[in-house]
């Protein structure tokens, strides 16, 4: 039983290391195709006028001709380059700015995916209430609107109409607080990119979970758990609820891969200052190193949630682990 | 406890019709007794199952008592009714796996309900493991999910999780479907110890050797209604209603030897809707329906007997008022028909005949009933044909009385012969002796219509003959119908001669050797055919047959005749597997056929 177990793992592994060999040399080669450069970039919309000859000096300057091999063999050094716009390492940067995003786009994920899957779960075991009717109704339209428009939305009217919550920012600058004034002003920071998030995510999680909980209450398990005279709570999540579970939770690493992407147009709209403005930036600014590296570092990521719910289903549902 | 069921009745609504799954049920179960419920798929028992859970779906309405000892359980709220589940009323559910948590140990799922109620979990899940264990199953399939674990396997598991709290009332749904015969007479054993130890158990299943065998009380169930109660040993030897019989017939049992028979038509849904009439006025009012077709199917009559277009024995009257139950002269059954169950379409009383001094036939009596394959067996010379001839009415006998339908023969055939011999139909020994070489194919079919003027007019009668020929798969073209039968093969001529035996569509069929003049592929295409035809029209069939061995592929019932008598007579089972008379076992001897390890007769000479 232990060696084919293993064997299947070892697999998995190799399975994912290829992924993320071919994931490195996408980061490597797609960001060089954008046209335009950053001297172009740089100095296209300054008041600095070059002439030929230092443009050509400039741009050998900022020119990577050390192709894939060698931009893999500085990644095993774990050397990921050198922004050009900012000026320092890339790496420093991508620290930076991670910890923002992943408070924001965690903190969203999170309660967005609790939050729909017990509204769900509740609104699914409620059915054909008025309630749910109401619930299902309101969450299908908040489902059609991109985080786009409900950010715009929210930062027009909370913050530049109402005045109620900062605009820009994810704390202020320069201030001297103690801890408990500082966490307050970065969750008052915070609110409004994560209403937005929320907003975006939390209806499909409800639809999901809902779904899959008005069917799995068609199983005949169900009514054996209620035949057996359980509290219906217990009905509700042991039995009904956790087989209800597993596309949810295919939905939050799939989401995962959206990270980047969801943030990167939140961030921006308040300007917030995590790895989706550093993105936005490196693009507009055609900063090579930069971009390779945030790709790069987001797609390794995904990979590894990835690798992680696989062990995560095999908790959940015993089936999983009879499939392969 | 005892459960109490009266005048139980579910509908279940769908938008503007509802569905009537239970029409006022009798029902007791009581400490001690093995009550089961046996019908088609459809026929509303899993429902009665849920009904006594208060598991039913929410569109379901339902009137009635279901009274556990004194308390009404249809008053309860949700809350009082989960705390007699599982410790006082548990129930298996069909259909094995699908009823377990994909996600949990089996064991956990046995121990739930204990834990739930307050036994600490380790102590819950040790003794979830004895009961597994007493279940026949090892304890490192305890510890399994239920995706691991065999059909079988998993049937132990539901049984175990239902007496996990000891439940004095006990519901089995459908326990051995699917099953191995081995897992199945272990779980026989473990719902007859349910007996032993005092519950009141309801077995739900379409096993009727196992309702049979376990049960003490039967209640076969038809379109959400009770047809007959009886008790668990008369299930396969003696039903009293035409549905228990047609169900019994359908159910392949080790005993069986007659070919399988289906029951004709399908049971459909009982449905209950309103219409705007034209007054204005929602007319309500019940059907019997295909589901998914529930207006082309016509509006059947809210009253009168619900089997009726299935029955072998239905007369005019069966379409009229409520049919209430009836207890059976024997007492043992009660049943829902208005004739008291199966009746007897033909009765002979010391019935007799001689010719000259050879006495053909001495006094016998026999008793035919509706819709039953009765085969005559007997070696040439035996008196099987004047036998057949005389219930035809061919023959006159010298003594002794005939009652067909209730009416006695004789007097009937010399009042108005043409409303008798409609209702006989006969096929003789030869084929091609039997049918005129002058007459095409059509005036042989056509004969009989038009010597009891039953039909006048030429389309109606041409219809009707075409009828009668495509029901013997036989060509209804105008070349085939100006045949002659020197032009035709035995097999066809064969069945011309019972297309024209069922053109008048009679009650009784009266078969005389009907295939003995054809070679044996062609023999077993025209049994097989008549086979069907009696199971889809309905028919009495009296079979007669040198033959033993084919006797018992056609026969519910066989009488074995010899010199003028009918010496024994019975079940087709009892008699092959288990003959009283010599020569009955003389025959089934012979019947094997000529044995070669045998010494070869000498001749006398």
């Amino acid at each position: 039983m232990q060696s084919p177990a293993r064997h299947t793992w070892l697999t998995l592994v190799m399975a994912y290391l290829a992924a993320a060999l071919i994931l490195a040399f996408l980061s490597h080669s797609l960001p060089r195709m954008l046209p335009g450069d950053f001297v172009t970039a740089m100095y296209g919309s300054s008041d600095v006028t070059l002439d030929a000859q230092q443009e050509a000096e400039l741009r050998a300057y900022f020119q990577d001709d050390s192709g894939f091999a060698g931009f893999l063999g500085r990644l095993l050094r774990l050397d990921w380059g050198y922004s050009y716009t900012f000026l320092a390492p890339v790496s420093t940067l991508f620290f930076d700015a991670l910890p923002w995003t992943l408070v924001l786009m965690g903190t969203a994920h999170l309660l967005s995916s609790l939050l729909g899957f017990v509204l769900g779960v509740e609104a699914a075991w409620r059915r054909g209430t008025r309630t749910e009717k109401a619930g299902v109704g309101i969450m299908t339209v908040l489902e059609g609107i991109p985080e786009l428009c409900s950010g715009a939305l929210l930062l027009l009217v909370f913050a530049l109409h109402l005045g109620w919550f900062p605009a820009a920012g994810a704390q202020t600058a320069y201030a001297d607080h103690t801890f408990v004034q500082q966490t307050a002003d970065r969750l008052h920071h915070l609110a409004l990119p994560l209403t937005t998030l929320i907003l975006a995510y939390f209806p499909g999680n409800f639809l999901l979970a809902r779904a899959g909980m008005v069917m799995v209450m068609k199983s005949p398990f169900v009514l054996t758990a209620r035949a057996k005279g359980l509290p219906p709570v217990r009905v509700r999540y042991a039995h009904a609820a956790r087989n209800a579970l597993l596309p949810l939770v295919t939905r939050f690493g799939l989401r995962f891969a959206f990270m980047i992407t969801g943030a990167l147009v939140v961030e921006t709209i308040f300007s917030y200052p995590g790895l989706g403005t550093l993105l936005f930036n490196a693009i507009a600014m055609r900063d090579l190193p930069l971009i390779q590296g945030i790709v790069l570092a987001a797609s390794v990521m995904v990979l590894g949630v990835n690798l992680a719910l696989e062990y995560v289903y095999t908790l959940l549902d015993p089936r999983v682990a009879h499939a392969s | 406890m005892r459960i109490t069921i009266n005048k139980l009745t579910v509908q279940y609504t769908e938008d503007d019709h509802s569905l009537l799954a239970l029409d006022r049920v009798d029902l007791h179960l009581t400490p001690g007794r093995i009550t089961a419920l046996v019908g088609e798929s459809g026929s509303g028992k899993t429902t009665l199952g849920k009904a006594i859970m208060g598991l039913l779906p929410d569109n379901a309405t339902v009137q009635g008592e279901i009274l556990l000892d004194q308390d009404n359980l249809l008053d309860f709220d949700e809350a009082r009714m989960n705390a007699i589940r599982w410790g006082t009323v548990a129930m298996v559910f069909q259909n094995g796996a699908a009823n377990l948590n994909p996600v949990h140990r089996l064991k956990y799922q046995v121990a739930e309900p204990l834990i739930q109620r307050g036994t600490p979990k380790k102590r819950a899940l040790a003794l979830a493991e004895t009961r597994l264990t007493d279940m026949g199953l090892a304890p490192e399939l305890a510890d399994r999910y239920p995706h691991e674990l065999s059909g079988g396997q998993v049937q132990r598991g539901l049984l175990a999780m239902g007496l996990i709290l000891d439940p004095p009332v006990l519901i089995l749904d459908e326990p051995t479907a699917a099953l191995d015969a081995v897992t199945k007479s272990f779980i026989a054993d473990v719902i007859q110890d349910c007996r032993a130890q005092n519950r009141s158990v309801l077995l739900i299943t379409h096993d009727l050797d196992l309702a049979g065998a376990l049960a003490d009380e039967i209640a076969v169930l038809y379109l959400g209604q009770v047809m007959e109660y009886l008790p668990g040993r008369h299930l396969m030897e003696r039903p009293a209603h035409p549905y228990t019989l047609a169900l019994a017939r359908a159910f392949p049992t080790m005993d069986a030897v007659r070919d399988l028979g289906g029951i004709r038509g399908d049971a459909f849904y009982r449905m209950v809707h309103a219409h705007a009439a034209e007054n204005g006025t929602a007319h309500v009012h019940t059907h019997v329906a295909a589901p998914d077709a529930y207006h082309e199917g016509g509006h059947a009559p809210p009253e009168g007997c619900l089997f009726k277009p299935r029955c072998t024995q239905a007369v005019p009257a069966c379409a009229l008022g409520q049919v209430e139950m009836e207890i059976t002269p024997d007492g043992d059954h009660r049943v829902r028909c208005i004739r008291g169950g199966i009746a007897s379409i033909l009765e002979f009383e010391q019935v007799a005949k001689s010719y000259g001094r050879v006495t053909a036939l001495h006094a016998t009596d026999l008793t035919l009933m509706a819709g039953e394959v009765f085969c005559l067996v007997g070696e040439t010379g035996s008196g099987k044909t004047t036998l057949a001839m005389i219930a035809a009415g061919a023959v006159s006998p010298d003594q002794g009385n005939r009652i067909f339908q209730g009416r006695d023969m004789d007097g009937w055939m010399e009042k108005d012969p043409d409303s008798l011999a409609p209702r006989i139909g006969i096929i003789y020994q030869n084929p091609a002796e039997s049918v005129s070489h002058r007459l095409t194919v059509f005036e042989i079919v056509a004969e009989p219509l038009r010597i009891h003027k039953t039909v006048t007019d030429e389309a109606a009668l041409k219809d009707r003959v075409c009828a009668a020929l495509s029901d013997v798969r036989l060509s209804t073209s105008p070349e085939f119908l100006k045949r002659y039968p020197h032009e035709l093969n035995m097999g066809a001529i064969q069945r011309v001669c019972l297309a024209r035996a069922l053109v008048h569509e009679p009650d009784l069929l009266i078969a005389d050797e009907p295939t003995s003049a054809l070679d044996p592929s062609v023999q077993a295409k025209v049994l097989k055919m008549l086979l069907t035809l009696q199971i889809e029209k309905g028919l009495t069939l009296l079979f007669v047959t040198h033959n033993i061995g084919l006797a018992r592929k056609v026969a519910d019932l066989v009488g074995v005749m010899a010199g003028g008598r009918i010496i024994e007579s019975g079940p087709a089972a009892r008699i092959i597997h288990h003959p009283d008379h010599d020569y009955t076992r003389t025959l089934i001897r012979s019947a094997r056929g000529v044995n070669p390890s045998r010494p070869a007769v000498s001749s006398p000479l």
